[in-house]
C-alpha cells in the first residue's frame, strides 16, 4: 500500500517537497492577494481615524458648511464637495458625448489604415500625466480660453442676465469650467477605450441585420448598438466619473483654488483633492490636517460609490 | 413622389450627416488635444535641453542637481530620485502582483473570497491616488516623523500593485487548462507548472502589465507630495526626504523664476517622454505577443 | 460467450488474465459535484497491450481516463470512489503522492499542448523533474524519445527552436515523446488524433503501435477505425457504464450487447 506514496522519497528526491512546496506557494499566493485586500482596508481605516478629531469637532456639520478658515480653526466641507461634484459632472457632460463619438468613429467609420493609429493616439492621451495636463491647461489652455472664448462670452452677455451671473469673474482663464474642459480631456480616452471594447462586443450580425432593413448608421447606433451595450456604456461613464472625482494635480493647477462656494463657472473654486494637495504639507495645526484627512475620506466614500457600481455594471467584459 | 415621404427622408439624411460629422470632429478634438499638449512640451520643454543663448545641447539637466533660482542647475536629483523609487515600487509591485494575480487566476477561482478581492482590487485600481498618498503618510511619515523617498516608494508601488495583479490574472486566465494538466500529468507539482509553464507561456502579457504599471507611476504626483516630498539636493538615502521629477514640476511651475520654470517644463517633457515610449513598447509585446 | 440469444446481456465485462493484469479497476463512481458520470466501472487493462475506450460523446471515457492518473484531483468537487489497483496498489488512497504517480502514468491530450519553451526542453522538461541525468544522458534520452515519438528525423536540427514553431502533428508527437521521455509504466491517450490531419494521425498510430511493446496504452477515441485498427482490447461506455469490454476483434465483429451492436453498425452515437 506503501509503495506509490514511498516512491518519490526512494527514487525521486527531488519531488519529495512538491506537495509541501505546494502548499507553501499557494500560501504565498494567498498572502499577496490579502496584502492587497488589508491595503485597500487600511486607506479606509487610516483615513477614519486620521479624521477622528475633525468629527469629534465638526460632527455633520462638517459636511454642511462651507466655511474653511484656518485661522479660526473652523473646517466645512461643503464647498470642496460642491466644487468637486460640478467640475466632474461637467467634465462628463463634455467628455461623455465626445468618448462615445470617437469609439463609435473607431469601430464604425474609421478608415482600416488609420484605425491603429488613431485608436493609439487616444491611448497615448490617457497615458499623459495629470501634472502635465495640469501644466498645459494653466500655462497654454487657460490664456487662450480666456482670450479667444472668456472674454468674447463676458462682453456678449447682457449685464443681469442668467449668462452674466454664470460667467462672472475674473478672466484670468482658471476657474471651476476650465478645471471641467482639462478633466474632460483625461477622461474622454478611458471612456472611448472601454466604450470601444463594448461596441466591438456586438455580434456583427445584429448590426449587420440593422443596415439589412436599410437603417443609417446614426439610427443602427441609436437604436442597436447603444441599447445592446448600455449597462456597460453607463459602468464606463461611472469609471470616468470616478477618474474625474479623485483627479488632483491637473485640477489643482488650473481651478484657482479658492474656499467656498463657487459663485459662477469662470469664478475659481476648489475639489476635494486640490485642497489637500494644497494645504496637507503646510497644515497649520492638528485639526487642519485631520479635516484634511476626513475632507480625504468624503472623497474615499463618493469615488468608492461611484467606482463599485461602475465595476458592477461593466462586470468583466471590458478590460479596464 | 409625395412630399409628405421626401420630408422624412431628408431629415434622416441630414440627422445621419450631423452624426457622422460629429464623431469625425470629436476624433479631430482628441487629436488636436493630443497635438497642442505635445507641442507644448516640445517647445516649452525642449528649450531646456539647450544652453539659454543657443550654444548647443545643454547637458546640466543630466549632471546638475535642482538649483537655488537665478543658478545654473538641472534635474540629477529629482531624476535619481524618480528612478530609484519607480525601481523599489515597481519590485514590491510585482511581486506582490504577480502572486496575488496568480492566486485570483490559480486558486481562487470562483470562490467567494475570490470574488471580494478581485472586486476590491479593481476598486484599488482607479482609487484617487492623493487618497494612497494620504494612506502611507498616516502609517509611515507620520509615525516615522518624516518624509521619506521609502514611503513615496510603498505609495507609487500601491498604486502599480493592482494593475499588475488585474493584468497577471487576465493574462494567465487566457492560458489553456490542457497546459496546466499537461504539466501535472508529467509529474510536475503545481508550483513548478505555474513557474516554468504557465507564467513563461504569459510572460509577454506579464511584462506588457508590468510596463503599463510603470508608465502609470512615473508620472504620479499627487501621492509624492505628502510621501517623498523633495529634496533640493542630491541624495541617495531613501529614508530621508527624495527629489522627484513630478513634485519638481509641481514646485518650480508655479513659481515666478524664468529659469525654474524652464526646468519644471523640461522635467514633464522627460516624463511625458518616457511614459509614452514604455505604453508605446507594452502596445508593441501585446500585439507581437496577441499575433503568434 | 453463452448462447442467449433471444435476449442478450445488459453489460458484458472480459476478465483478463490476471498475470496480465496492468491495471485493474473496481467498482469505480465518479462524481462531479453531485452529478455521478461513472457508474460500478469494473475492468482490467493488460500489460504491454492498447486498450481502448469508446462511446459516444459524455458516455464517461475521458473521465474514466482521468481517474486513472488523478488528474481530477487537481479539481475540489470531483471525487472518485472505489478502487484503482495499479500493480497491485490503490491509487485512489488519498496517501498516495499523485506527482510520483503521475511521473509512471504518462497522458496526451486531445489538442497538442507543447510548452513554451524549446523542442529539447519540452521533452526535458519531465525527466529534469525527477531525475539529475548529465548533459550527455539527457541529450540521449531527449534524442530516444524523440525517435520513439517518430519525431527525430524531423525535429534534429532544429532542437533549440521553441515548441510552438511545430505544425499541429509534430506538436502532438512532441507530446508523446515529452509523455515517454519519463519513462511511465502506463501511457494514457485522450483522444489524440482529433485535432490532427489523416496524414498526422497515420503516423502518431504508427507511433502508438510501436509503443506498447514497452508500455500499457490506453486509448480513448471516437474514431472506431482507429480503435479497430490500433487496441488488443477495447471497452465501450455509454451514460458512464462500461457495457462491453473484449478482444477488440470480437467486440467489433460480434458484439454481445445489443448496445454496442447498435453502436459499432452504427445505428446510435
Amino acid at each position: 500500500m506503501t509503495a506509490i506514496a514511498d516512491i518519490d522519497v526512494a527514487a525521486a528526491p527531488r519531488s519529495a517537497r512538491g506537495a509541501t512546496l505546494d502548499r507553501a506557494f499557494e500560501i504565498l499566493c494567498f498572502s499577496a492577494a490579502t496584502f492587497l485586500l488589508t491595503a485597500l482596508g487600511g486607506i479606509v481605516i487610516s483615513l477614519v481615524i486620521g479624521g477622528w478629531p475633525a468629527i469629534a469637532k465638526f460632527g455633520p456639520a462638517f459636511l454642511i458648511s462651507a466655511e474653511w478658515d484656518p485661522v479660526q480653526e473652523v473646517y466645512g466641507a461643503a464647498g470642496a464637495v460642491t466644487g468637486t461634484l460640478i467640475t466632474a459632472a461637467l467634465a462628463l457632460a463634455f467628455a461623455v458625448p465626445l468618448s462615445f463619438a470617437i469609439a463609435i468613429f473607431l469601430v464604425e467609420l474609421c478608415p482600416p489604415i488609420l484605425r491603429r493609429p488613431i485608436g493609439t493616439a487616444v491611448e497615448l492621451l490617457a497615458g499623459i500625466p495629470s501634472i502635465v495636463y495640469g501644466m498645459w491647461g494653466l500655462f497654454v489652455f487657460a490664456p487662450w480660453f480666456a482670450q479667444h472664448i472668456q472674454v468674447p462670452i463676458m462682453m456678449s452677455a447682457k449685464p443681469g442676465s442668467l449668462l452674466a451671473t454664470l460667467t462672472s469673474g475674473i478672466p484670468n482663464g482658471s476657474g471651476i469650467f476650465t478645471a471641467s474642459v482639462i478633466l474632460a480631456i483625461m477622461v474622454l480616452p478611458f471612456i472611448a477605450a472601454t466604450m470601444r471594447e463594448l461596441l466591438n462586443t456586438i455580434p456583427p450580425t445584429v448590426r449587420e441585420s440593422a443596415y439589412g432593413l436599410g437603417s443609417t448608421t446614426f439610427e443602427v447606433i441609436r437604436k442597436v448598438s447603444l441599447p445592446y451595450v448600455r449597462t456597460g456604456a453607463i459602468g464606463a461613464v461611472m469609471l470616468g466619473l470616478g477618474r474625474a472625482l479623485g483627479e488632483t494635480m491637473a485640477v489643482t493647477f488650473v481651478i484657482g483654488n479658492s474656499h467656498g462656494f463657487p459663485t459662477s463657472l469662470f469664478a475659481p473654486g476648489s475639489t476635494i483633492a486640490s485642497t489637500i494637495a494644497n494645504e496637507f504639507t503646510e497644515a497649520t495645526g492638528a485639526l487642519h490636517v485631520s479635516s484634511l484627512i476626513l475632507l480625504g475620506l468624503v472623497l474615499f466614500i463618493i469615488t468608492f460609490a461611484v467606482l463599485a457600481m461602475a465595476r458592477l455594471l461593466i462586470g468583466r467584459q471590458a478590460n479596464l | 413622389m409625395s412630399m409628405a415621404n421626401a420630408a422624412p427622408r431628408l431629415s434622416r439624411r441630414l440627422g445621419e450627416i450631423a452624426f457622422l460629422a460629429f464623431c469625425w470632429i470629436a476624433t479631430g478634438i482628441a487629436l488636436v488635444a493630443l497635438t497642442a499638449i505635445l507641442w507644448a512640451l516640445v517647445k516649452q520643454g525642449g528649450g531646456g535641453f539647450f544652453k539659454p543663448n543657443g550654444g548647443g545641447i545643454d547637458l546640466n539637466i543630466f549632471t546638475k542637481s535642482t538649483p537655488a533660482p537665478g543658478n545654473e542647475g538641472g534635474l540629477l536629483n529629482a531624476i535619481l530620485g524618480s528612478l530609484m523609487m519607480c525601481t523599489l515600487a515597481m519590485l514590491g509591485a510585482v511581486s506582490v502582483g504577480v502572486l496575488a494575480g496568480t492566486w485570483l487566476s490559480e486558486f481562487a477561482r470562483e470562490s467567494r473570497y475570490g470574488k471580494v478581492v478581485r472586486f476590491l482590487n479593481d476598486v484599488l485600481l482607479s482609487a484617487p491616488s492623493i487618497l494612497v498618498g494620504l494612506f502611507v503618510y498616516e502609517i509611515l511619515v507620520a509615525p516615522l516623523k518624516g518624509f521619506s523617498g521609502l514611503a513615496g516608494a510603498v505609495a507609487l508601488g500601491l498604486i502599480a500593485a493592482p494593475v499588475i495583479t488585474r493584468t497577471t490574472e487576465d493574462v494567465l486566465r487566457l492560458q489553456p487548462v490542457a497546459l496546466r494538466e499537461a504539466s501535472v500529468a508529467l509529474g510536475a507539482p503545481v508550483w513548478r507548472t505555474i513557474f516554468a509553464v504557465i507564467w513563461k507561456a504569459a510572460q509577454s502579457g506579464m511584462l506588457t502589465g508590468a510596463l503599463l504599471a510603470f508608465a502609470r507611476i512615473s508620472g504620479e504626483t499627487a501621492p509624492l507630495l505628502f510621501t517623498a516630498l523633495n529634496n533640493q539636493f542630491l541624495s541617495l538615502d531613501l529614508t530621508k526626504p527624495t527629489a522627484n521629477l513630478p513634485v519638481v514640476i509641481a514646485n518650480f511651475a508655479l513659481t515666478a523664476y524664468d529659469d525654474w520654470r524652464r526646468l519644471a517644463w523640461a522635467a514633464a517633457l522627460l516624463i511625458t517622454a518616457t511614459v509614452l515610449v514604455v505604453t508605446m513598447v507594452a502596445r508593441t509585446i501585446l500585439r507581437g505577443s496577441a499575433r503568434s | 460467450m453463452n448462447a442467449q440469444l433471444e435476449s442478450p446481456p445488459e453489460t458484458a465485462v472480459l476478465e483478463i488474465a490476471p498475470e496480465t493484469v496492468k491495471l485493474a479497476i473496481k467498482d469505480l463512481n465518479f462524481f462531479y459535484g453531485a452529478k455521478q458520470s461513472l457508474f460500478d466501472v469494473t475492468v482490467s487493462f493488460a500489460a504491454n497491450a492498447v486498450t481502448a475506450l469508446i462511446g459516444p460523446s459524455g458516455c464517461g471515457k475521458s473521465t474514466l481516463l482521468r481517474t486513472l492518473n488523478r488528474m481530477y484531483s487537481l479539481y475540489p468537487g470531483q471525487k472518485a470512489t472505489g478502487q484503482v489497483l495499479l500493480d497491485g496498489e490503490d491509487i485512489l488512497n488519498p496517501r498516495v503522492n499523485v506527482a510520483a504517480l503521475r511521473a509512471r502514468i504518462g497522458m496526451v491530450f486531445q489538442k497538442p499542448t507543447p510548452f513554451p519553451m524549446s523542442i529539447y526542453d519540452n521533452v526535458a522538461y519531465g525527466v529534469r523533474l525527477y531525475e539529475s541525468l548529465s548533459r550527455q544522458d539527457m541529450a540521449n534520452r531527449v534524442e530516444e524519445s524523440l525517435r520513439r515519438a517518430a519525431l527525430w528525423d524531423e525535429v534534429k536540427d532544429k532542437l533549440r527552436e521553441s515548441g510552438l514553431s511545430l505544425s499541429g502533428g509534430q506538436q502532438q508527437r512532441l507530446c508523446v515523446a515529452r509523455g515517454i521521455a519519463v519513462k511511465p509504466e502506463v501511457l494514457l491517450l485522450d483522444e489524440p488524433a482529433s485535432a490532427l490531419d489523416p496524414i498526422s494521425t497515420a503516423r502518431l498510430e504508427e507511433t502508438i503501435s510501436d509503443l506498447k511493446s514497452e508500455y500499457t496504452v490506453v486509448i480513448v477515441t471516437h474514431n472506431m477505425g482507429q480503435a479497430a485498427r490500433l487496441s488488443d482490447h477495447t471497452g465501450f461506455m455509454y451514460l458512464g457504464q462500461l457495457v462491453e469490454f473484449g478482444e477488440t476483434e470480437q467486440l467489433f465483429t460480434s458484439p454481445v450487447t445489443s448496445r454496442a451492436r447498435d453502436y459499432i453498425t452504427g445505428r446510435f452515437g
